[in-house]
């Protein structure tokens, strides 16, 4: 009521105001009756209302044209599904106006920007997620901006599966991506931050007991990303592709929703979503079971969108490692890191390449890990980076032994995913709540101190270090069974210094040690959990009673690609200068005469060129 | 023996479809898979996929959470060492915030040292440590109360053991492999007999039938040229 009436007088402001003034002069006259009637309590209220509209008014107007152009813009290319124009605004436009504006601050309010759009309800979903996008990458967000996103979010996936019928609109890929990717993203931190009970103040401890079961809930998460799977039916449609089956065959597989583009890519990258909220939780075989239909070669979709590629094979390594299948994990780290180094020349764009560079690096220190653990000959190129980058850990860490297990750790933690709790701390509990805050016995406030900080990273910490510390005499033990064909185990106990039977059974250990699930290349099972057992190290022994035989085994000299390279290269030297025309030497003194000379000297040169090369 | 790990054929097909689905996120179907864990343990089979079913069910819904169930299942998971199966369980057991719903008090806290003890020993292949370990005073509760229920435990740690030495040994003296399998005397001799192995009597030293494992031989990997790579130079010599 007091909106509609100032309006009116500030009308000018409003860009689109065709209909919201008639509106208003029709209103106009009871509003102004209303009034007259309830003068003296209301005067507080609108005039508030005034002065916030007012300050909206002043907002609005501070924002600079070249943003409401820009906004416009967009718009206009959402609502015609130019793709083109889409993805020129959200890559270049957005982060261009964010660099000149907004670097520190937000960017306006999506009711701030309404008018501009005509409050078209979709575009403002979108513009809001970018909002607050940008909120929580430059900026803090507050307990608030956690819980309006969660909403926003559940109004657009509400939009998209829940409407009738697929909608219309088309969005870029890298996008879609990025909608999958800061979903998962909001949902870690906010399940990280709602476990430090300690820091919260009065108003959000309140605002987590009423709202917080149901705010960025794990069910609400895995809901969505099942859901969207389920809705484009994505593993039908790759289960079709890879049987040859005629598009109009897939098309009826895939239903309406399957056949729309945006559907199918969400459901796509909905599976590498999956994937990670999967490794998030500690539930590394169900991360690799869910991308049983999703090879991961360089012909995939997914390699499209290059974070979502990286990320990918970041998760699929992570899982190897933690089921202890390193050969599996260093080949994965080994593809994707290749690919990052042949790549980083034509991708320097900023926010992107940033956040690669860092996961890059953090899969340098699992590969050294990997490596230290599983020593093997395989890419020497991303060997020795890796040990450039952690030479001191990785040397530490191949030697075996006390130190070791330091290294191990520091690496780790470096490199792992943040994992979280699936669950909240009982916050709509008061007393629960309490005796978390305020533990009855020191020893308990030591365990909830640092348990509520790290406690899931940390005990996937424990459990990896403890693989660690078994193995870590192995080291010690290859080398020494290195210098031998048969040796005596009463002697080899002698030069440990250790128990026969220790070392016989620390022996076992390393024979275990040496064997190792992995995918076998080649084979055509689809699934990621597949492999066979495989031997990983050249050193191989086996005991007799007392007696242990030890083989190792070679790689012959490799000398066809070096030669079938030079061979190659001396041959287009030869078809070069075969073709090639003599240079022309000019005698300075005499242009005129020279050209004359010189061609008949070519002509000469030239037929002799000629018959040299018939007796070649 | 990856598809039997993640799909054993003792696998009933509700529960394959539980678990390949998005219904085993659904807490009502919590009893079906433990009736299926009680299964496992009464007829000597292993459904790792399954069992990790039920402890992400207990990961979402703490109120369902029964902690023998756990302790059961990382007791069947110990028999499969060296595989990561008792890591995965541990990986997914979160960290209980929430007070107690349970009538006695919770047995997990005290058990799950003693588990995670006796899983270090076995992947560090210390098998007469492991024996000596599990059969001392302290792990009383868990013998009588736990494994006791567990059919052919002990012969499931055994076969951990017998998978170490059969990768190791071509020939070993009856002494250790008891120590090994907690066995000597008669019951060894009748246990290896059923392995199939076989035993010099004079000796007493049993002979690891071969496999792939126990038979070293120094390889040279040789480099294998295969015709497409020198199909330019061919080619050209050819053209030439």
């Amino acid at each position: 009521m007091a909106q509609q009436r100032t309006q009116l007088w500030a009308a000018e402001a409003d860009i689109d105001e065709d209909i919201d003034l008639n509106l208003a002069i029709g209103t106009y006259a009871q509003n102004d009756y209303e009034e007259a009637s309830l003068q003296q309590p209301i005067a507080d209220a609108t005039l508030q209302a005034m002065q916030a509209h007012l300050s909206q008014q002043n907002a609005f107007a501070q924002i600079p044209d070249a943003v409401k152009a820009f906004i416009v813009h967009f718009h206009q290319a959402v609502l015609d599904n130019n793709l083109a124009e889409i993805t020129i605004a959200y890559e270049s436009g957005w982060n261009k106006f964010t660099e000149k504006f907004y670097a520190k601050t937000e960017w306006p309010e999506a009711e701030l920007i309404a008018p501009l759009v005509n409050d078209d309800p979709i575009f403002l979903i979108l513009y809001r997620e970018l909002y607050y996008r940008h909120v929580y990458s430059r900026l803090q967000p507050n307990i608030d901006d956690r819980f309006h996103s969660f909403e926003n979010s559940c109004e657009l996936f509400n939009y998209l599966l829940n409407s009738d019928g697929p909608v219309q609109l088309e969005l870029p890929e890298q996008w879609l991506w990025d909608i999958i990717d800061e979903f998962i993203y909001q949902y870690q931190v906010f399940c990280s931050w709602r476990s430090k009970v300690k820091s919260k103040t009065e108003d959000e401890l309140v605002m987590l007991a009423e709202g917080g079961p149901q705010v960025w809930s794990s069910y609400s998460v895995l809901n969505v990303l099942y859901s969207l799977m389920q809705k484009s039916k994505i593993n039908e449609y790759i289960a079709a592709q890879r049987e040859g089956k005629s598009a109009e065959e897939i098309a009826e597989i895939v239903g309406e929703y399957g056949q729309r583009p945006l559907y199918r890519q969400l459901g796509y990258f909905s599976i590498v979503g999956l994937l990670r909220v999967h490794v998030l939780l500690g539930d590394f075989t169900l991360a690799l079971k869910v991308m049983d239909n999703i090879e991961l070669n360089q012909k995939s979709p997914f390699t499209r969108v290059t974070a979502c590629h990286v990320t990918t094979y970041y998760y699929v390594g992570f899982c190897y490692i933690m089921l202890r299948r390193y050969p599996d994990a260093i080949r994965t780290f080994v593809t994707i890191l290749n690919f990052i180094m042949r790549m980083k020349q034509y991708h320097t764009r900023s926010y992107q390449y940033d956040q690669i560079s860092k996961t890059a690096d953090r899969m340098y220190a699992l590969f050294a890990m990997c490596h230290a653990l599983s020593p093997s000959r395989l890419d020497d190129n991303i060997a020795n980076i890796a040990k450039e980058r952690f030479g001191e850990q990785y040397a530490k860490m191949s030697k075996g032994g006390e130190d070791a297990l330091a290294s191990f750790e520091e690496l780790f933690l470096y490199a792992c995913p943040k994992f979280i709790n699936a669950n909240s701390p009982p916050y709509d509990d008061p007393a629960a709540i309490q005796s978390l805050l305020a533990p009855p016995t020191p020893a308990e406030a030591s365990a909830v101190d640092g348990s509520s900080q790290l406690d899931a990273t940390h005990r996937h910490l424990q459990l990896f270090l403890s693989d660690v510390a078994a193995q870590s005499q192995i080291p010690t033990l290859r080398s020494f069974l290195k210098l031998y064909t048969s040796l005596g185990a009463p002697k080899l106990a002698n030069f440990l210094d250790a128990d026969e039977e220790e070392m016989v059974q620390e022996m076992m250990v390393v024979k275990q040690a040496s064997r190792s699930f992995s995918r076998v290349p080649g084979s055509s099972s689809p699934g990621l959990l597949d492999g066979e057992t495989i031997t990983t190290s050249d050193l191989n022994f086996v005991i007799a009673e007392n007696m242990v035989h030890i083989t190792e085994s070679t790689v012959g000299r490799r000398y066809a690609g070096w030669f079938i390279k030079n061979t190659e290269r001396t041959q287009k030297i030869l078809d070069d200068l075969k073709t090639m025309p003599l240079p022309a030497t000019r005698a300075p003194g005499q242009p005129q005469q020279q050209p004359q000379q010189q061609h008949q000297q070519q002509g000469q040169r030239e037929s002799k060129k000629v018959g040299w090369a018939k007796t070649a | 023996m990856a598809a039997t790990w993640i799909k054993p054929s003792t696998r009933p097909e509700p529960i394959e479809d539980l678990v390949s689905g998005v219904d085993r996120y659904n807490p009502s179907n919590v009893s079906i898979l433990e009736d299926y864990l009680y299964h496992q343990i009464r007829s000597e089979e292993y459904d790792l996929l399954a069992n990790l079913a039920i402890l992400k069910l207990y990961q979402f819904n703490p109120d369902l959470y029964n902690p023998d169930v756990v302790i059961n299942i990382l007791i069947k998971a110990l028999a499969a060492s060296p595989l990561p199966d008792f890591n995965l369980c541990i990986s997914l057991l979160d960290e209980r915030t929430h007070p107690s719903t349970l009538d006695e008090p919770d047995p997990l806290p005290s058990t799950l040292p003693q588990l995670k003890t006796l899983q270090s020993l076995l992947f560090r292949c210390r098998f007469p440590a492991f024996w000596a370990t599990f059969q001392s005073e302290e792990f009383e509760n868990l013998r009588d109360n736990y494994t006791v229920e567990v059919a052919g435990f002990e012969n499931a740690i055994r076969q951990v053991a017998i998978r170490a030495v059969k990768a190791t040994f071509t020939h070993i003296t009856s002494e250790r492999l008891g120590s090994y399998l907690n066995l000597s005397g008669n019951d060894l001799t009748s246990y290896v007999k059923g392995l199939g192995w076989t035993i010099d009597s004079s000796n007493g030293t049993i002979t690891v039938p071969p496999n792939p494992d126990n038979q070293i031989e120094a390889t040279v990997v040789q480099e294998a040229i295969k015709l497409p790579q020198l199909s330019k130079v061919i080619s050209h010599a050819v053209k030439a």
